[in-house]
């Protein structure tokens, strides 16, 4: 009986140890290959402004951030004329809908049309719902979406008018980072993770065809949007859903990070929000498993890869059970030396993505000015295990919601702390 | 000729030298593509050639070459890193290798006949391998066909390199791992991947061979150049070092595991050293602290190995290549960008060299790691000096002169004999092992399984892997050495040996190692109670085999 598990201890480390492989190739796919990092860099000249824009920004709650968000989107150095921007709030959300109601009014003052709210007061109240309810009234060429507490670059819209001009793609997913990476303990790791998914991971993801796109920041044709029927409105992660969608009907999609032309964005501001949204976010992948639509994609290696991509969260759950388990092995089980060489595969993975996210800090900071600490490694050296232990329950909690046939939608809380830091930054420059 | 620019590659990286022109200055009547092929299959050959021709019959089998091929049989056998108690004399990964390697031959150890014919056509497969990488290194750094080709006819040809390249040694394999740490370094894709691959090819030297610790700050010297300006230096130089430490770790690991990593009650005396237990951090104490006198004590190893072995078999590599390396070490210093190749190459071999010359205790295969990087800087300086020079007398010069180094002139594969006859080098022509066959032929026929005997390493396998086996014929070194053997086996007395099976010299290595006084109970049964049963000689080759008079009397 010793003898089997101890089989399966070394099956299971070996899985674990390439699982660690792979992601950790994920993390630096970009970084690895030069040609891939200057293929996925934004084009330094821009065209002429060509296709126009519908902008879609849908709000909850957000009525302290919302009108600074319009104001930068209305401010692109884009033509105003070639930009549609909609503004989308449930009818309860009164709060939101006056604040964007007058901002619409003021820059109506300011002769600037084409923005609007658009208010719907069916169900259900989520944002696949408010986009969908929006696309009726898109009239531009691309529609793109933007959260409500979005910090856009101006020149977005001209980075993407280029690459659509100069690549056939019919989706185009720009950066998204989140910024505030010192204000809570899990905050670096959490801006890392976005650091290397959006700069790294998805384009490896679109590259093989098979792409959970993110939530914003991301440029559709609004024809392929009129043809897979939208956004999926009981899905918890609408984006990926379509993303998946699109990859399975063979619409390929672009990634574009760069460091100058990120959507800025900010880490939940409290760990139980934290916990909510990677909840969403896994049992909108797990939903978007089991809806199938991955089994339509044409290759069996973007098939593998949607799977295994949707799949993580048990993989995650899976994991965090693992830890658990190893550390009491660890001090109860005097395994055979063979046995607990091999159950160090792991381990050493787990090092390497350490190593990873400290390079990964300096790379970030540098990217945008700032400098990390040696006491911020620190920080994240302690933060590491609890970290991927709230993302193992974070994932258990989603497999649970999903075997008691809990759906509803857990927003996140925005407070605007990437704007606060940025607009103190300003003010002491 | 190319501009000064071409000195570094792509963010800094090492290249050839200014003025030392790519592929479409280096004429030829091949195409470039094919040339280089033609070239490296050529010297990919001509080492095959010259290792594989006489493999099992020169040079003899020796005493570490048994040990690693025992150890590999541990491993497989035993599942055990050594069938004696294993004290961290050497890290694992040689054997380790050599243990998969005959795993999947069809009659594993005896599938070349011996055992250490075994293990030589691995070291062969190696050479080959070695011969590939230093073809591609020396061409990279200098984009010149003929510095790559001379590099590798030395590496082929000298004597003293085909000598140890023979041998089943760590050392072969541990050059192997530098080589494609170094190959990686320079290739030119600048991807995390591949330094990633060079760090971990690195740290299986490491535990291949330790001493490969030489060559680090070069190699790091190399990898800095090579990723500098690139956008990925952060993760290259992070994936490097952590790929390199990964071996390492799981090897203290293995020691930590086995509560062998400390000496019991931190104890790192030298005088009077732990007696319950190995310990990996005290035998790397111990070693750090074993002297035989640096290059300043004329009685030194370095002296003894370099007058008495190395010179004898080949100077002109020995002394072409430290003369090649000073001067790379000179051009390099006075203009590191320009010749920045020059000053890796002659780094490279400098940093091993000053490992020789530090006084650490040394065997006489200690040099193998030198051979390929002197080669290398006979290769890269030969086409430095032969730069302004025409095409057809750069290869008029340097074959020229590979064909004079064959020759008698230099003896690598043609001399003349004792009667004053042309004949091929000893290396081709004297056949040594059938000597150890015979007397291995001679226990296997006129003594018992049963029987205590004392055998030095190199029949150790052909006497345990066999059916039935010689459960009880030990090397002298553990009998001597190992209390598991020499205390609850022999008790160390003379009574309890059989026989004493002799090789070529272990009489020497048994007075040699008696500092201690365990090997005296075993000389003490060669020369006072034992019968010589069988002996053979070859010139000044000796073997003997000597029976134990446990009825008291002696010769």
């Amino acid at each position: 009986m010793i003898g089997l598990v101890y089989i399966v201890l070394s099956i299971i480390s070996v899985l674990l140890a390439l699982q660690g492989g792979y992601t950790l190739y994920l993390m630096i796919y970009t970084w690895d290959d030069p040609r891939v990092t200057e293929r996925t860099r934004a084009p330094e000249r821009f065209s002429e402004p060509s296709l126009s824009f519908t902008v879609m920004l849908p709000a909850r709650h957000e009525e302290e951030v919302i009108q600074t968000t319009m104001g930068r989107v209305v401010g692109a150095n884009y033509p105003a004329e070639l930009i549609q921007v909609l503004v989308i709030c449930s009818a309860d959300d009164t709060g939101t809908i006056q604040q964007a109601e007058r901002k619409v009014e003021e820059l109506r003052l300011q002769n600037r049309r084409g923005v609007d709210l658009v208010v719907f007061d069916d169900r259900p109240i989520n944002k696949p719902h408010a986009l969908n309810t929006a696309l009726r009234y898109a009239t531009k060429d691309v529609v793109t979406v933007f959260d409500a507490e979005d910090d856009v670059h101006p020149d977005i819209f001209n980075v993407v008018n280029t690459v659509m001009l100069h690549d056939p793609v019919k989706v185009v997913q720009a950066g998204v980072q989140l910024m505030n990476y010192r204000d809570r303990w899990y905050s670096a790791l959490n801006v890392l993770e976005y650091f290397f998914w959006f700069k790294s991971t998805l384009h490896f993801f679109a590259r093989y065809g098979a792409i959970p796109l993110g939530g914003n920041t991301v440029f559709f044709r609004r024809a392929v949007l009129h043809m897979v029927g939208g956004w999926d409105e009981r899905n918890l992660t609408e984006d990926a859903d379509i993303g998946i969608r699109l990859s399975s009907v063979g619409v390929s999609a672009r990634v574009v990070y760069d460091d100058r032309y990120v959507t800025r964005e900010e880490t939940p501001p409290t760990l139980g929000q934290f916990i909510k949204q990677r909840t969403r976010w896994s049992q909108g992948f797990l939903q978007t498993l089991r809806k199938g639509d991955w089994r339509r994609m044409p290759g069996r290696a973007q098939r593998l890869l949607a799977a295994y991509t949707l799949t993580f969260p048990i993989v995650q759950a899976a994991l965090g059970l693992y830890a658990v388990a190893a550390l009491i092995m660890m001090f109860e089980v005097k395994a055979p030396i063979m046995v607990a060489l091999i159950s160090y595969l792991p381990v050493l993975l787990l090092a390497s993505h350490f190593l990873t996210a400290v390079i990964g800090l300096r790379e970030f900071t540098e990217a945008y000015g700032m400098k990390a600490s040696w006491g911020m490694t620190l920080n994240m050296a302690l933060a590491w295990f609890p970290y991927q232990l709230v993302l193992a329950f974070a994932a258990l909690r989603a497999v649970g919601r999903i075997v008691l046939g809990v759906n509803n939608w857990e927003k996140t809380k925005h407070v605007g702390a990437h704007r606060q830091r940025q607009e103190a930054g300003e003010h002491a420059a | 000729m190319l501009p000064e620019a071409v000195a570094d590659g792509p963010g800094g990286q090492v290249g050839p030298e200014a003025g030392a022109g790519l592929d479409p200055v280096e004429e030829g009547l091949l195409p470039a593509d094919t040339r280089h092929r033609f070239l490296l299959a050529v010297c990919v050959a001509s080492g095959a050639l010259t290792h594989a021709y006489h493999l099992f019959l020169y040079p003899l089998y020796t005493t570490d070459e048994g040990i690693y091929m025992e150890q590999a049989w541990s491993v497989l056998r035993e599942g055990r890193l050594s069938p004696y108690t294993y004290f961290y004399d050497h890290a694992p990964g040689a054997w380790l290798t050599i243990a998969a390697y005959v795993s999947v031959l069809p009659m594993q150890f005896q599938t070349f006949g011996d055992a250490i014919n075994t293990g030589r056509i691995l070291m062969l497969l190696v050479h080959i391998g070695n011969v590939f990488l230093l073809y591609q290194i020396a061409y990279r750094l200098s984009r010149r066909h003929l510095a790559a080709v001379v590099a590798c006819f030395f590496f082929n040809f000298s004597p003293v390199a085909v000598f140890y390249q023979r041998e089943v040694l760590l050392d072969n394999l541990m050059v192997f791992w530098v080589l494609l740490s170094v190959y990686l370094l320079t290739k030119e894709d600048r991807r995390v991947r591949t330094a990633m691959l060079s760090g971990l090819s690195f740290g299986l030297a490491l535990i291949t061979k330790e001493n490969a610790l030489f060559f680090a700050p070069v190699i790091g010297f190399l990898l800095y150049r090579q990723v500098q300006a690139s956008r990925n230096r952060r993760f290259a130089l992070g994936y490097w070092g952590f790929a390199a430490w990964g071996p390492v770790s799981m090897y203290t690991l293995y020691a930590s595991l086995k509560n062998e990593l400390l000496p019991s009650r931190l104890n790192f005396s030298l005088s009077s050293p732990p007696a319950d237990h190995v310990a990996l951090l005290y035998t790397i104490w111990w070693q750090l602290n074993r002297n035989q006198g640096g290059i300043l004590d004329p009685g030194s190893a370095f002296w003894q190995f370099s007058l008495g072995s190395w010179l004898p078999k080949d100077h002109f590599i020995l002394m072409a290549g430290s003369a090649a390396m000073v001067f790379g070490l000179m051009k390099g210093m006075q203009d590191r960008k320009t010749h920045a190749s020059l000053l890796i190459a002659a780094s490279l071999a400098g940093s091993y060299t000053l490992y020789l010359i530090r006084g650490s205790v040394m065997l006489e295969f200690y040099v193998i790691p030198l051979l390929p990087f002197l080669a290398l800087n006979i290769g890269l300086v030969l086409d430095h000096l032969l730069r302004d020079s025409s095409a057809a007398f750069r290869v008029t010069a340097a074959g020229a002169m590979m064909v004079v180094l064959a020759m008698p002139v230099g003896g690598y594969v043609l001399y003349y004999n004792d009667k004053n006859q042309l004949a091929p080098a000893d290396l081709y022509n004297v056949p040594l092992t059938p000597m150890q066959e015979q007397e291995l032929a001679y226990v296997r026929e006129h003594i018992p399984t049963s029987a205590r005997i004392i055998i030095d390493d190199d029949m150790w396998v052909p006497l345990h892997d066999q059916d039935p086996p010689y459960r009880y014929a030990h090397s002298h070194w553990k009998a001597s050495g190992d209390p598991a053997i020499r205390d609850n086996l022999f008790h160390r007395d003379w009574q309890n040996i059989d026989y004493i099976v002799m090789s070529n010299k272990m009489r020497q290595a048994m007075v040699q190692n008696n500092g201690d006084g365990m090997e005296s109970w075993m000389l003490d049964a060669i020369d006072n109670h034992s019968s010589r049963i069988w002996s053979l000689r070859h010139g000044d080759v000796e073997l003997v085999i000597y029976q134990i008079d446990h009825g008291g009397g002696g010769q």
